[in-house]
């Protein structure tokens, strides 16, 4: 914690290899949230970079006091990928037509590619849609309650009933990890 | 929105998930911020659904493509280099050097201000040395005038009967002028035609009353005009050389010089 911590500040002084490290640690995470809102694996390239971007700019922004890093990265990713999906850049587009035969195949093996993955598949189907709408798809609670036909309310209690379970999830993982380690000793 | 807002709607309304999804307005989040700080509990609650939100999107990362991460670090290495690094040294440079060259300035004019001072102090102490010369000149002068305006006055007096004594055979260069006034009882002598004589020496004036010799004073060696002492009834005034510092009698011998008064 306080290794990252170092980091951010460094990152908040311009450090450009504070940047390289932040990158290394949280790319992967960001890209599967940014790459199941676009669905599309070149604009998702560019917006992971403009996210980088925008976290390198406004690093002094960032207020640990306030919330983990990831989390405010999370923000930045979610939002310029719904600008980017509500702007897209023409370069990308003029790509996409250019390839336009193999788009639908290609992005169908793209999207199982996206399949979530871990405790989130634990889940009942209705608990994992309702967090891949609200997290994976950068849809609002609002928005998010009609494409699943339920009404705000429920849907709210979806998101919190999803949380409560992956909860136990990850507490039963830590469980059996220390049952083991205790087994293995 | 309700800016007191209560921990148990913010739980139950699912707030602190909308919260760190980012979906909440700018008024929202504040009050949210609000009742984390003031409900510790809430605070832990909201940091456990961020870890696990965390977890689930590390469980779902996907590893981007390796151009990505060198096109970012080039663009931001670009951005760094042609801005942050070199405006922060440039400003930091010209602030160093700002603040450089008003620290030689302030010390090159409290230099400048000291020596000033220090030379204003010896030049005052000048002039006050000066000024003290001068007045003892002036101190001076003034009583020089006064003792001429003496002198001048005492010779010149209508009452002053100017009498010359020569020299005679003992002394035959010897010549001396006094001014006896019997209005004023005074007897003035201008000595500066007696020749020198030797250490041991002095002139001595004396006043004949009755064919008794009566000392007048001895006559200093180094003076021009000397005031004698005056004798009543006086006949003749004499001089004589006697031993240093004069005598209680003249010697007779060593007269160089009388006159008579008429």
């Amino acid at each position: 914690m306080s290794e990252e911590k170092s980091l951010i500040s460094k990152l908040q002084e311009g450090n450009t290899r504070a940047l390289s490290k932040l990158y290394d640690d949280y790319a992967g995470a960001l890209y599967g949230v940014i790459i199941r809102i676009c669905k599309n694996e070149a604009q998702a390239q560019d917006v992971l970079q403009e996210t980088f971007v925008k976290i390198w700019e406004n690093a002094n922004k960032y207020d640990p006091g306030k919330g983990k890093f990831y989390t405010w990265a999370y923000r930045i990713a979610r939002n310029t990928s719904l600008n980017a999906l509500r702007n897209p850049s023409p370069l990308i587009q003029s790509d996409d037509l250019s390839v336009y035969g193999n788009k639908a195949e290609l992005e169908e093996e793209k999207i199982n590619l996206h399949e979530l993955k871990g405790s989130l598949k634990q889940l009942n189907a209705h608990h994992q849609k309702a967090l891949e709408l609200v997290y994976f798809q950068g849809l609002t609670h609002r928005e998010a309650h009609k494409e699943m036909d339920v009404p705000l309310g429920t849907f709210k209690s979806y998101v919190q009933q999803a949380l409560k379970k992956l909860r136990d999830a990850y507490q039963l993982s830590l469980l059996l990890v220390c049952v083991l380690m205790e087994w293995i000793i | 929105m309700d800016n007191m807002m209560e921990s148990k709607e913010i739980r139950e309304q699912g707030w602190l998930e909308r919260y760190l999804l980012g979906e909440l307005s700018e008024e929202e989040v504040r009050a949210v911020e609000d009742a984390l700080r003031k409900d510790p509990q809430l605070k832990m609650d909201m940091d456990q659904l961020e870890a696990d939100l965390e977890k689930m999107a590390f469980e779902n990362a996907i590893d981007p493509p390796s151009h990505v991460k060198s096109q970012l670090m080039d663009q931001v290495s670009k951005v760094n280099v042609t801005t942050i690094p070199l405006n922060e040294n440039r400003n930091n440079r010209a602030y160093l050097a700002i603040a450089a060259s008003l620290a030689l300035l302030f010390g090159i004019s409290s230099f400048w201000l000291f020596s000033k001072v220090n030379s204003m102090e010896e030049d005052l102490q000048l002039v006050q040395e000066e000024n003290a010369q001068l007045q003892d000149n002036v101190l001076e002068l003034q009583s020089d005038l006064a003792e001429t305006t003496q002198w001048y006055e005492a010779v010149n007096d209508p009452g002053a009967i100017k009498l010359i004594l020569a020299g005679n055979t003992n002394s035959p260069n010897a010549l001396a002028i006094s001014y006896v006034n019997h209005d004023k009882k005074s007897v003035v002598l201008d000595a500066k035609g007696l020749p020198r004589l030797a250490e041991d020496k002095d002139y001595q004036m004396w006043a004949d009353v009755d064919g008794v010799m009566i000392d007048m004073g001895v006559i200093p060696k180094d003076t021009e005009m000397i005031a004698m002492t005056y004798i009543e009834r006086m006949e003749s005034l004499n001089i004589t050389i006697e031993p240093a510092g004069g005598n209680d009698h003249p010697t007779v011998e060593n007269l160089i010089s009388n006159v008579y008064l008429n």
